[in-house]
């Protein structure tokens, strides 16, 4: 055991020297894309594929626009797609993961089928990656498939399917995200699913999910689905399920309810949520305080004015902590 | 039976014991040399930069204090600096003696704030809550002396965040410490708790509140406890994390889904591994309600801290550890061998109660009866020395296998010579160190059974990289 720390160790220096050695030569080389495709084409030996491959990756998420239309045809003059290709069949785990980010992002469409069957590969990591590939290779002909696909892995981080929702942008996910939640609210994905899909619809053109959120507003029943509805709502015209909702037996509807009043609501909802600041749950009190400093037209003054009528020591003092919040803002 | 039969009985007791524990612990070794091997491979592309999607879960940072004048500015600071995109730090002064309400008022242009406080757990008089006019997302809470689990109840009470993470006052964390320990809930939605590795200070260069250079240090007793964290955290936990029965997660640096624990009653204030207890009491009410959950723990070193160079305070730590660990089980028994108990309850439960927590006395009053009976001529010689190579050579076996592990995962220090150095160490720490530690177990231990009354930890901290805003510790 003591020879395998020796050599493991001597290994590690021998590969961070070639590594220091290499990428003195690459990092200005990489550097250049930003104005130009280099005169100079670097040389990677094969040891040092996976290394060269992690370095155009992290330049090619660094950069954008032009910077990375060059870092690709660098790529094709020194044929990385063919050694991501090889190193996604042949590698380890590590190396599938490089590879898979390098073909994503040389739109590399000869390897679609590979992407799609590692898309329901176990590890997290990889799928993720793979679906991504795909959507950088062509995201209107695979996102409708893709988003079914999102909404049932609950191991793919919400916020990283999020991100790659928010990259492709709105025209493409919003009609992908309005066809698989009305599919799954059918009960071909259930509640979670259905739950899912209404916080990606984060990223799309809010006006045309709207039919959609104000219809599970209306009809769901888990209290989860109602609140992740209440979440996107921005149409004034949905304020009397808003309402009806602020009501609900559910704190957690409630404070998301009356948050969502805060944002759409206007002056009439003030007794309403003045009502609120004496609700028995905390984030309540909180989310009614929050909302009448949020109200259109509602001054500062007028609001301290009514936190000195309070009787209730409970809503005088959550009114309070959120003007001071609203002051030292 | 003869007193021959005794002095047999008692060397094949001593010698199997040595066995099964060293074997339980290469069983763990192996367990954690592939889970790190994938862990490493998985996070291989940490390092590209990716984007902010607003759907990270918030987490409140909550660092307990007392009499921390020394350290507390610089620690706060670093914790402001998280790579996280939604955090909140709320300080707890737990009525400490010294200035570090002072140093605190002072640095972070605190100013009282009139919070609708509300307390979820029951914990001493809060004397005020403070919010920095230069840092909006810092509150402090000022309280009543009521030791470290009540000032992290009041943390708790005061958190505004779904996730909560204890962190030690003198803990020095890397920027990404939060996005590594937070991951394991966003990947698996049952995920109440996740913890990191937990590695040493001494002699690391320390600029901001932020580890720049890791060196090793030059105190002797501070080079041995490097070697013993490796092996604590490599695969005395790592080993564990595969099948869900992790039962230590480092008070200096840990997350908790803060609703559970709310559920679960908060810290416990009678104990003083409050961190373990809350772990193990959180395996028995899941295990016990059938509640499917996650307890995980991640092998980046995520937090730094100064370990003590003084036998004096090495000792005082070693019993309170040792005590705690007493309290956590005992309070706890329930989960052992408990039908639903599962991994924890049928082998992490078992194994710790009877070769961490029971293993000081054996091992122990083993190395006496033996040296006893060799000399008495009660033991042969063969005998004696299978005792020792067993006792010796297993240990050093599992200390040069954490350094083996080290080696394929995180290689943290990066000179040659540091691993020659630790080496040196692994050899060392077998030869007399392993032994007082087992000594001062056992002083906790009988501490424990003869319920001495608990406080907080006092720890003598050098705190040398505190020069202004920078500085650096060797």
């Amino acid at each position: 055991m003591l020879i395998a720390v020796f050599l493991l160790r001597i290994r590690l220096v021998m590969v961070q020297r070639r590594q220091r050695f290499f990428e003195a030569q690459w990092q200005p080389l990489l550097a250049e894309c930003v104005f130009g495709v280099p005169a100079e084409i670097p040389q990677v030996p094969p040891k040092m594929r996976y290394h060269f491959l992690k370095i155009w990756n992290f330049h090619h998420e660094s950069l954008a626009g032009a910077s990375r239309a060059n870092l690709e045809a660098l790529a094709e003059s020194m044929h990385l797609g063919e050694i991501a290709r090889e190193l996604m069949h042949t590698g380890n785990l590590r190396e599938r993961l490089i590879a898979v980010m390098t073909i994503g992002h040389l739109r590399d469409r000869t390897q679609w089928h590979e992407l799609r069957d590692l898309v329901a590969h176990p590890s997290p990591m990889l799928s993720l990656l793979s679906a991504r590939a795909l959507i950088d290779i062509d995201a209107p002909s695979t996102l409708a498939w893709l988003i079914t696909v999102m909404a049932a892995r609950d191991d793919w981080p919400l916020s990283r399917v999020v991100t790659i929702l928010r990259e492709v942008g709105p025209d493409l996910v919003t009609l992908p995200l309005i066809g698989a939640a009305e599919a799954a609210a059918r009960g071909e994905g259930g509640d979670t699913q259905v739950a899912r899909l209404l916080k990606m619809m984060e990223v799309a053109h809010i006006e045309h999910v709207s039919p959609f959120v104000g219809k599970i507003a209306r009809e769901a029943k888990s209290p989860e689905l109602i609140a992740s509805a209440l979440r996107l709502m921005q149409d004034p015209r949905d304020l009397d399920i808003v309402r009806t909702h602020a009501k609900h037996e559910s704190w957690f509807v409630r404070s998301t309810a009356i948050r969502t009043l805060g944002r759409i609501g206007g002056k009439s909802d003030m007794q309403f949520l003045i009502d609120m600041l004496s609700d028995t749950h905390w984030w309540v009190r909180y989310r009614a305080a929050r909302a009448l400093l949020a109200l259109p037209d509602m001054p500062l003054d007028i609001v301290d004015h009514a936190c000195g009528k309070l009787q209730d020591h409970f809503a005088a003092d959550i009114l309070a902590q959120a003007i001071a919040e609203a002051r030292a803002a | 039976m003869t007193v021959n039969d005794w002095v047999v009985g008692t060397q094949w007791f001593f010698l199997l014991y040595f066995i099964c524990i060293n074997m339980g612990y290469v069983m763990l070794n192996l367990l954690s040399m592939g889970s790190i091997k994938r862990y490493v491979e998985a996070h291989s592309l940490d390092d590209i930069p990716r984007g902010i999607s607003g759907f990270e879960i918030p987490v409140s940072v909550l660092v307990p204090a007392y009499n921390e004048q020394e350290t507390i500015a610089s620690s706060v600071r670093s914790m402001l600096q998280l790579d996280y995109p939604d955090y909140e730090v709320i300080v707890i002064n737990d009525g400490s003696k010294d200035g570090t309400m002072d140093a605190l008022r002072r640095e972070f242009e605190l100013e009282p704030f009139p919070e609708a406080y509300w307390q979820r757990l029951p914990v001493k008089p809060v004397h005020a809550i403070y919010r920095s006019r230069k840092y909006p997302m810092l509150r402090v809470i000022d309280k009543e002396n009521g030791g470290k689990a009540d000032a992290l109840n009041a943390g708790i009470n005061a958190s505004r965040c779904p996730l909560f993470c204890g962190v030690d006052a003198d803990s020095i964390l890397e920027r990404v410490s939060l996005r590594r320990v937070v991951e394991p809930f966003l990947v698996d939605p049952r995920t109440i708790a996740s913890g990191g590795t937990v590695r040493v200070a001494n002699g690391c260069t320390v600029d901001s509140g932020f580890l720049t250079s890791v060196g090793l240090p030059r105190n002797p007793l501070a080079l041995l406890q490097i070697v013993e964290y490796l092996r604590a955290f490599l695969f005395g936990r790592l080993g564990w994390s595969p099948i869900n029965a992790v039962l230590i997660i480092s008070g200096a640096f840990g997350v908790f889904s803060k609703d559970v624990v709310i559920k679960a009653g908060g810290y416990r204030t009678d104990t003083i591994g409050e961190d373990m207890e809350l772990i193990v009491r959180l395996h028995r009410l899941h295990r016990t309600d059938n509640i499917p959950y996650r307890i995980v723990f991640v092998p980046d070193p995520v937090c730094w801290t100064e370990a003590p160079e003084t036998l004096r305070v090495l000792k005082n730590q070693r019993i309170r550890w040792q005590r705690g660990l007493a309290e956590s089980l005992s309070l706890n028994i329930g989960l052992l061998f408990h039908p639903r108990g599962g991994a924890v309850g049928w082998l992490a439960f078992p194994f710790m109660a009877i070769f961490e927590l029971l293993g000081p006395l054996i091992e122990v009053a083993g190395y006496v009866l033996m040296i006893l009976a060799f000399f008495a001529g009660l033991v042969s010689q063969e005998a004696f020395i299978t005792f020792i190579v067993v006792a010796f050579g297993f240990g050093l076996v599992l200390s040069v296998s954490s350094l083996l592990l080290e080696e394929i995962s995180f290689h943290i220090y990066p000179k040659p010579r540091q691993m020659f150095v630790l080496l040196l160490f692994v050899v060392l720490e077998n030869l007399g160190y392993r032994q007082i530690n087992s000594a001062w177990r056992l002083w906790g231990l009988l501490l424990w059974m003869f319920r001495s009354k608990a406080r907080w930890g006092e720890m003598t901290r050098g705190a040398s990289w505190q020069t202004g805003s920078g500085g650096s510790t060797h």
